[in-house]
């Protein structure tokens, strides 16, 4: 019996020490290992390599969600090209909120030469996949200056919240029209899912437009979740929304901003 | 001799031995129940009889395996040659980085097709497979979509998971003489296993290896009787 029980103990030991990380606990175990805060330092790296730019060159996409292999093939493709600034990944990272999904994902946008920031989209919200997006990549409503652009990301999965959290946050975009306001004078909003449809709340879809229109300079906004590109208007205002294809489909856009106004376009790869 | 203390020496010295006496002399004979056996009785055999059959024999602890850190629970066998088993699992998930402890529970049914004795006290069971559902408690998982979406908006449960194992086992019987010995016998296994989302991954995308969507685990099995 002593035998045995000794015989266990070393086998159990043996086993960890050979295969540590295959010892999984849970799908929605939130243990996270490599980088955590992945959009404050991402954001950091983009103000101080745009700090002097007057043009910039981003790319957007989003959906990337248990399409790995498009997204390492997306990665190579910008990696291929030496003229972007840096990546906004419109969310939905994750296709179960599951933590290693994450973490996965997260793996292969840091092979990007370049600094990406990630949105929350709503298929990051289930399980624990909010308490995962927040350790992993940070708040859920943040902000960067690149040259005289400032980048707002909003939260707008609002349905996720069942109405029990303010999405879109209001005041974070009110806050944000007036923090750092001699630091730039041009905005452009980013969001995953876009007023209108079944996961805004709608009913302050008007407020929402008139409140991001209070920012400096609004030059347009970027959403994904509708897993297909998009040029349009939802408020007949001028104000443009851009929608970022679903990685499997292979297309992301790139933009372009100078000190006289923006062009876009659509790359496949 | 006072009547009080020969009262009981009637009674716990005097009447076993008559009994015993008793039972020596009819040894020899057939034993004829005076009191025939009623229908109630019959019943209630019948029913712990029943019951008897439920009493798990078997008690199991698990390390990792995707349903929690540890889990503990009771199983039962069955098969011409006990070679099917069915377990329901307890354990829990350390907090980490999420704000809570979270409770699983897990029905897993396993298949052990072989068994090779070795030594007198110990055989080695080359493959034992199998599957188990897992269920994780906690508001924020939910195995039909919550009202506030719209009817089929995420087509899968983030409550309930089927995972499918492979594995092995060594087992080794135990003296039940022994003064700890809480079981006839041993069985220590390790199982590789993955779950129904990450294999729909791992089959749609080369970028995921073995260590992605592979998990490994370790347990015991006492099997009490």
């Amino acid at each position: 019996m002593r035998k045995v029980i000794f015989i266990s103990v070393q086998l159990l030991i043996l086993s960890c020490l050979c295969a540590c990380d295959l010892f999984d606990y849970h799908p929605y175990d939130v243990k996270i290992t490599g980088d955590r805060d992945v959009n404050r330092n991402n954001c950091n790296l983009i103000e101080s390599a745009c700090q002097e730019k007057d043009t910039l060159r981003f790319a957007v996409m989003g959906d990337t969600q248990r399409w790995y292999d498009e997204t390492q093939d997306f990665v190579n493709v910008i990696n291929k090209r030496s003229d972007i600034d840096f990546v906004i990944h419109g969310g939905d990272i994750s296709d179960f909120g599951v933590t290693d999904e994450m973490l996965l994902q997260r793996d292969i946008m840091n092979g990007l030469n370049v600094p990406y920031v990630v949105l929350i989209g709503n298929h990051d919200c289930l399980g624990t996949g909010l308490e995962a997006y927040k350790k992993i990549f940070g708040p859920l409503n943040f902000s960067f200056i690149a040259g005289h652009i400032k980048f707002v990301c909003l939260n707008t999965n609002a349905m996720e919240y069942d109405y029990s959290e303010p999405v879109p946050n209001l005041t974070f975009i009110e806050d944000e029209s007036k923090a750092d306001s001699t630091k730039f004078d041009k905005t452009v909003v980013c969001m995953h899912s876009r007023p209108y449809c079944e996961q805004f709340n709608n009913n302050v879809a008007k407020a929402f437009e008139y409140y991001i229109r209070m920012l400096p300079g609004l030059q347009f906004c970027t959403v994904a979740h509708d897993h297909r590109l998009s040029v349009e208007q939802y408020f007949n205002d001028g104000i443009v929304y851009y929608g970022s294809d679903r990685i499997s489909n292979r297309d992301y856009l790139l933009f372009t901003i100078t000190p006289n106004g923006y062009s876009y376009e659509v790359v496949y790869f | 001799m006072k009547w009080s203390i020969s009262k009981y020496l009637f009674i716990f010295v005097l009447l076993p031995l008559m009994s015993l006496n008793a039972q020596v002399r009819d040894s020899s004979r057939v034993y004829q129940s005076v009191v025939k056996e009623s229908h109630y009785d019959k019943r209630v055999h019948r029913y712990r009889k029943n019951w008897e059959a439920v009493i798990p024999n078997i008690v199991k602890v698990q390390y990792a395996g995707n349903m929690g850190m540890f889990s503990a629970g009771v199983g039962w066998d069955y098969g011409k040659r006990r070679q099917w088993e069915t377990d329901l699992y307890f354990g829990f998930i350390p907090p980490h980085s999420s704000g809570k402890t979270k409770m699983t529970m897990t029905l897993k049914q396993d298949y052990i097709p072989w068994s090779i004795q070795l030594k007198p006290s110990v055989a080695i069971e080359p493959l034992a497979t199998g599957l188990y559902l897992n269920t994780v408690f906690g508001d924020e998982f939910w195995t039909h979509e919550p009202e506030r979406y719209p009817k089929g908006y995420y087509q899968f449960s983030s409550r309930v998971r089927i995972h499918v194992y492979l594995g092995q086992r060594v087992s080794f019987n135990v003296h039940t003489t022994d003064f700890w010995s809480f079981a006839r016998n041993i069985t220590l296994f390790y199982e590789v296993s993955s779950y129904d989302l990450m294999i729909a991954s791992a089959v749609s995308n080369h970028y995921l290896k073995p260590k992605d969507y592979l998990s490994l685990s370790v347990g015991a099995k006492f099997l009490l009787f």
